[in-house]
């Protein structure tokens, strides 16, 4: 008696929850009347974005003046440990965020400031020209819908088609993405598929309307290594047959030597380096970047040599260090680096670092 | 290294489905089938696989933390399968195990100092002053401050919670370690730390280590050998190097290909399995990665590979290798 009241509960809500919706999509209109256009070639342009949230009646900052760039067809590597504001700031990018986050900075999309939008505006661009991949394929498809109706909801929410069409175009999508027998996955649901399968309806969904602008965070981190590998590869492939930019979130620089065309390596909310992905492994400037390539077991090593760890832990979000975040697991920290914050200093052609280290190279 | 620490023959663990309103056996999901192998006193065996090739199931088992369904244990030449209760709990004095969850695995509730104590308190060892001095000390041993014996669970970092399992496991000298995807859950920086101690306390403490991970990488420094499972069975077992520098087995071959490598202009000739895992409970005919393996033929289907020695010490089952 009990389960099948929570289930007419569950059912109820899902109802409850498509009424919501239908309430808050309007019909699509104007919606690609471009606001503020300047004249840029770049998709994505990340200008000193914060973001801090409160605690305690106290703001701290979880992301702290990022920059970045993405050109279009390139796929820039956002690194970094965990807890280091990687996923923070590419749900920032899409105002995904509650609302209790404090965020300033630009972030121009096509020209368009993306943090000025409305809600419905915004809601627009989301799955359509910007889309987004989360690490865990489980809890990022609803349990309760059909593969087939979750593809075809982004479908019939930006495209002016018909239901008919959007099953059409969804099955075409799941051929796209190596899915085997995509007619009957259509009518499956999620449980019934293994997680690389799950990974694959989400990589189907976020393709779904063609978006310029993909934002995958830790796409392949909840896979095996093999099913990571045809992940990766079928990204690779989607995204020079699509043209798609992607913005890549990984702990997993061999990921990023594999993928990405640009890094940008993110320590305690900032970016402390970014550069060419060759710049990045061959001749990284910042001591944390040094620090991380050194520290992992390489599994194409000739022989065993101890690993260099990076001593201490990442610092908490409420004490901080006050220049230099990483200056207290430096090895070559200086007093400077305990008093005043390092900028970002050009080192290469579009290489820079967050060091006081390269403040010399640079005059 | 010569003398055999622990023999395992045969080991199988198959957990049973019960289907239906009397909770008949419907089948058996074998997740470990059939396991032989020696680890040698003061090795490290790492263990390696996808997800669900039962490789954390099989360190399990060695311990008898999981009942084995049948096969045969050797521990310092005692039959581990034919103790009673309190024999066997004698007898983990000396195997202990890490686990991968450095915040499940930590009682919330306990501080520091109780976690640590509470094994010496089962095993009736010494008196509370030699305890505290114990945990002290080892908490030194482990690159933690010997204040924190107060502190809880809560208060720690992820790597430092990883410190104080490997710290319970150690405070009562035992001889083997089963180390459970130990560095799984932390950052990279934090992972070459843990990495670096475990080596440390290996050599200090003379350990005997099976290193279960999926990480590739990881498992290649750490490990003298290297077992690769594939479905609850065997597929290879070889040297570190022998094993990455030649591999003989279709799926190791695969698995090793497959590893991202942090060297954006390393040029690798990769090999994609297709397909997924098959569930092991319904596990192929013939070679159970028949399904998946690019080489695949006729005999593949049909017969089991025997485990043969291909090479001097490079073990491997299968008809082509």
């Amino acid at each position: 008696m009990v389960s099948i009241s929570l289930y007419m509960g569950c059912l109820f809500s899902q109802g409850f929850f498509v009424i919501v919706f239908a309430v808050y999509f309007p019909p699509r209109q104007d919606a690609k009347e471009p606001i503020g256009v300047c004249p840029v070639s770049n998709v994505l342009e990340v200008e000193n974005l914060n973001v801090e949230f409160n605690m305690d009646g106290k703001y701290y900052h979880a992301v702290r003046d990022v920059s970045f760039y993405i050109e279009p067809g390139e796929v820039l590597g956002l690194v970094g440990e965990s807890g280091c504001g990687k996923s923070v700031t590419s749900l920032a990018l899409v105002r995904l965020l509650t609302k209790t986050a404090r965020i300033s900075g630009s972030v121009r999309y096509n020209g368009r400031d993306l943090l000025t939008l409305s809600d419905s505006q915004m809601r627009q661009i989301r799955g359509d020209e910007i889309s987004m991949i989360f690490q865990e394929p489980m809890t990022s498809l609803n349990p309760v819908y059909k593969i087939g109706s979750q593809i075809s909801e982004t479908l019939l929410l930006h495209r002016n088609i018909s239901a008919r069409e959007a099953f059409a175009q969804s099955v075409e999508m799941l051929k796209k993405v190596g899915i085997p027998r995509p007619d009957d996955i259509m009518d499956e649901y999620p449980h019934q598929l293994s997680g690389g399968m799950r990974q694959r309806i989400m990589i189907a969904i976020a393709m779904a309307c063609n978006p310029q602008l993909l934002i995958a965070d830790e796409p392949t981190t909840a896979l095996d290594v093999t099913i990571q590998a045809q992940i990766l590869e079928l990204m690779k492939g989607i995204g020079s047959e699509f043209g798609t930019s992607t913005l890549l979130i990984t702990h997993d620089l061999g990921v990023v030597a594999e993928m990405c065309n640009r890094v940008a390596v993110m320590y305690a909310g900032e970016v402390v380096e970014q550069g060419k992905v060759d710049d990045i492994f061959y001749n990284p400037q910042h001591p944390y970047t040094r620090g991380l390539l050194n520290a992992i077991p390489k599994i194409d090593a000739e022989s065993k040599s101890r690993l260099q760890p990076i001593e201490g832990n990442v610092p908490s979000i409420t004490r901080m260090p006050r220049a230099c975040r990483f200056a207290p697991r430096c090895v070559h920290v200086m007093d400077r680096c305990k008093v005043e914050p390092p900028p970002l200093f050009e080192t290469d052609d579009e290489h820079v670092a967050r060091c006081w280290l390269n403040e010399v190279k640079e005059a | 290294m010569s003398e055999v620490l622990l023999e395992v023959k045969d080991l199988k663990k198959h957990f049973p489905i019960r289907r239906g309103f009397l909770r008949r056996r419907a089948g058996a999901v074998r997740a470990v089938d059939g396991i032989s192998l020696q680890v040698m006193a003061g090795e490290t065996l790492g263990v390696v696989g996808e997800s669900g090739c039962g490789k954390s199931t099989m360190g399990r088992s060695i311990l008898r933390l999981v009942e084995p369904t049948s096969g045969s244990l050797k521990f310092q030449n005692r039959d581990v399968m034919a103790m009673n209760k309190s024999e066997l709990r004698a007898a983990r004095r000396e195997m202990q195990i890490v686990f991968q969850d450095p915040y499940a695995s930590l009682n919330p509730r306990y501080t520091v100092a109780q976690t640590l104590s509470e094994p010496m308190e089962i095993h009736g060892l010494h008196d509370s002053a030699a305890r505290r001095k114990r945990v002290e000390s080892i908490l030194d041993r482990v690159g933690l401050d010997p204040s924190y014996s107060r502190r809880f669970p809560h208060e720690f970092s992820g790597g430092q919670r990883q410190r104080i399992g490997i710290a319970r496991a150690l405070i009562l000298n035992p001889k083997l370690m089963i180390l459970d995807e130990p560095v799984a859950a932390l950052d990279v920086s934090v992972q070459s730390q843990v990495i670096n101690l475990l080596e440390d306390l290996q050599q200090d403490f003379n350990l005997t280590y099976i290193f279960v991970a999926h990480d590739l990488s990881v498992v290649k420094h750490i490990s003298n050998r290297v077992l690769v499972m594939y479905l609850g069975r065997m597929a290879e077992l070889a040297s570190s190097y022998d094993l990455f520098s030649n591999p003989l087995h279709p799926y190791t071959r695969a698995l090793l290909s497959a590893v991202p490598v942090p060297n954006p202009r390393a040029k690798r000739e990769r090999i994609i399995l297709q397909g997924d895992l098959p569930s092991p409970a319904n596990p192929p005919s013939g070679c159970v990665f028949h399904t998946r393996c690019p080489l695949a033929q006729d005999i593949c289907t049909q017969k089991v590979p025997e485990w043969r020695e291909a090479d001097a010490n490079h073990f491997v089952a299968c008809h082509l290798a």
